[in-house]
């Protein structure tokens, strides 16, 4: 199979992690060429994820297709890069699935997957930010910025001050015990 | 004629069936379902976010709170991705005890579904039984982790603590007093009139669908698939232990009822292996400490079998002490949207919480 692959698609890029799991990385123009072949080929009937993982330095998003033989027994996992501001075909078209999780993906990273009819919030409500699992996407910042604590919550205590506060009043204790110790032993 | 009379109504986001929040919209016509649209986001946290900037000992707290029911397969996945990555090979004992956790995590979330697929047809006795029985096995995961819900024990490089004295005959006593309460179950659930006659034929699932469509465990065994990541893809030491895959050919709500029955039974005699076998040893390799634990740049993807089904991880390493990328993949995405919604066309509202609770699905894992 791995031989074809390689042939076939002209893609040296294959790696067995283990051994119930490969992963061939492909051109994204070829990728749906791929992911058909090893259906038709070799029984990866089931499509059971998309991932995608953000590579801001190199500018571009893993896109990752996981597939899964019929038998359960092996799963591929078809790697694409995509530029960060790129769009993408929806694999919706081939399997039902594809449709909620290219819709995840959609919120979190902003890929618009053309063809997908369905791209629209899941889990967020009005979100007008960045798609919030993008890298550049600071949640402490965006929390600092839009959200405020409330007068009086333990979370607003500067932890910092506040440990070396109880520092002190715990080596002040000590000190005092031990003073007092003295002073007892000397009285006796 | 008259046209007949459309209304929409939301099925939750409440509702006892479900762990979690989850609400269906629903376009009704008398009792009949035209429409079924599923909205999540009630509850979503960002874990797979705050992992993103967290070391690799503080992401492990968060990802148990990514399913209520099952945080177990949760933690499970996240080490053995962070250990496949950084090449570390745990030890036969920790494997050993691994399984155990998690078998005994399958037996408390099945007798969790129990309780919920009972009461949404009223049946509320099953659901007190059912809770006070997995009480007991919280009872052991107390002992064990100090948590009676989330565990935090499985961790990359082993399991945080060793058996206490005595542990294992405790699990081998509750075994033999669950393998007489199976029967009862029986008894009062599987067998009932009441549950058969509002079960069989209802929300069924056709073969075909099921696999191309990525269903994953009673939805996918429950019309004939045997399909099980700890058979077809063995991890930890499964392939040492002697275990059947039940499956059914219905389809139907029923059908996905006799396999969790017989996936309990399963249940229970691989835990009497596990305590039979349990090897001596250490339970912890040598881990780097935690601040300069590095994963280098590298993915995977992993998965085991949860009570629901398989359950999948992704995870990049990018050569920092950070994850640059940990997605997780249950079964609950799929079921609750892809599945769900075209189910329910044609079913009618009494039966919604009946066919929802049969597909294990659990909302914060859709949105973690």
């Amino acid at each position: 199979m791995y031989a074809r692959i390689k042939n076939q698609f002209a893609t040296p890029d294959i790696e067995i992690k283990r051994g119930d799991l490969s992963k061939v990385v492909i051109k994204k123009e070829r990728l749906f060429e791929l992911i058909n072949f090893l259906g038709v080929e070799y029984k990866y009937l089931t499509l059971n994820g998309i991932t995608c993982a953000d590579w801001i330095e190199d500018d571009r998003f893993a896109l990752s297709y996981i597939l899964t033989t019929l038998d359960r027994g092996h799963t591929m996992m078809v790697q694409t890069f995509i530029k960060r501001d790129a769009k993408f075909k929806t694999l919706s078209h081939i399997f039902k699935q594809a449709e909620i999780m290219e819709r995840d993906l959609f919120e979190m990273y902003g890929i618009d997957f053309i063809g997908n009819g369905n791209l629209k919030e899941l889990s967020l409500e009005n979100w007008i930010h960045t798609p919030p699992l993008r890298r550049e996407f600071d949640t402490l910042e965006f929390v600092n910025n839009n959200l405020s604590f409330r007068e009086g919550r333990d979370d607003n205590i500067d932890t910092k001050a506040e440990t070396k506060r109880l520092r002190a009043l715990k080596k002040a204790k000590k000190l005092a015990e031990k003073k007092a110790k003295e002073a007892q032993d000397g009285d006796s | 004629m008259e046209t007949p009379k459309h209304i929409t109504i939301f099925h939750g986001p409440q509702h006892p069936g479900i762990t979690g929040n989850m609400s269906i919209e629903l376009d009704l016509v008398g009792e009949t379902i035209q429409r079924a649209t599923t909205h999540v986001g009630y509850l979503h946290r960002g874990f797979e976010k705050l992992v993103e900037r967290r070391t690799i000992i503080q992401a492990f707290t968060i990802v148990c709170r990514i399913c209520v029911p099952e945080p177990d397969p949760n933690e499970t996945n996240f080490a053995l991705a962070v250990e496949e990555l950084a090449g570390i090979e745990i030890s036969r004992r920790a494997k050993y005890i691994r399984v155990l956790v998690l078998e005994l995590s399958r037996l408390s979330a099945q007798f969790l579904w129990m309780a919920g697929q009972s009461g949404s047809i009223g049946l509320y006795v099953v659901g007190q039984w059912a809770i006070a029985d997995r009480d007991l096995i919280l009872d052991l995961f107390e002992e064990l982790t100090g948590g009676r819900v989330y565990h935090m024990y499985v961790y990359p490089g082993g399991v945080r603590r060793d058996l206490p004295d005595g542990f294992l005959d405790r699990v081998a006593s509750l075994l033999t007093y669950l393998k007489k309460r199976l029967k009862l179950y029986d008894d009062i659930f599987i067998n009932n009139a009441s549950f058969k006659n509002r079960a069989v034929g209802v929300g069924v699932i056709s073969k075909d669908e099921a696999i191309v469509n990525g269903y994953v465990g009673q939805a996918l065994r429950g019309c004939g698939v045997k399909a099980d990541v700890r058979k077809d893809a063995p991890y930890l030491v499964y392939d040492e232990l002697d275990f059947e895959v039940p499956t059914q050919t219905a389809g139907d709500v029923y059908a996905r009822a006799l396999v969790r029955r017989d996936e309990m039974i399963q249940s229970v005699k691989i835990l009497e292996q596990v305590v039979e076998k349990m090897p001596e040893g250490d339970i912890m390799v040598k881990m780097p400490t935690h601040r300069k634990f590095k994963l280098p740049k590298d993915d995977t993807w992993v998965k085991v079998e949860s009570a629901r089904g398989e359950f999948a991880y992704y995870m990049a390493g990018d050569g920092t002490e950070k994850i640059r990328r940990m997605q997780v993949r249950g079964p609950s995405l799929v079921h609750a949207f892809t599945l769900l919604e075209d189910m329910l066309v044609g079913a009618e509202l009494s039966d919604v919480a009946l066919i929802m609770n049969s597909l294990g699905i659990c909302p914060p894992e859709i949105e973690r």
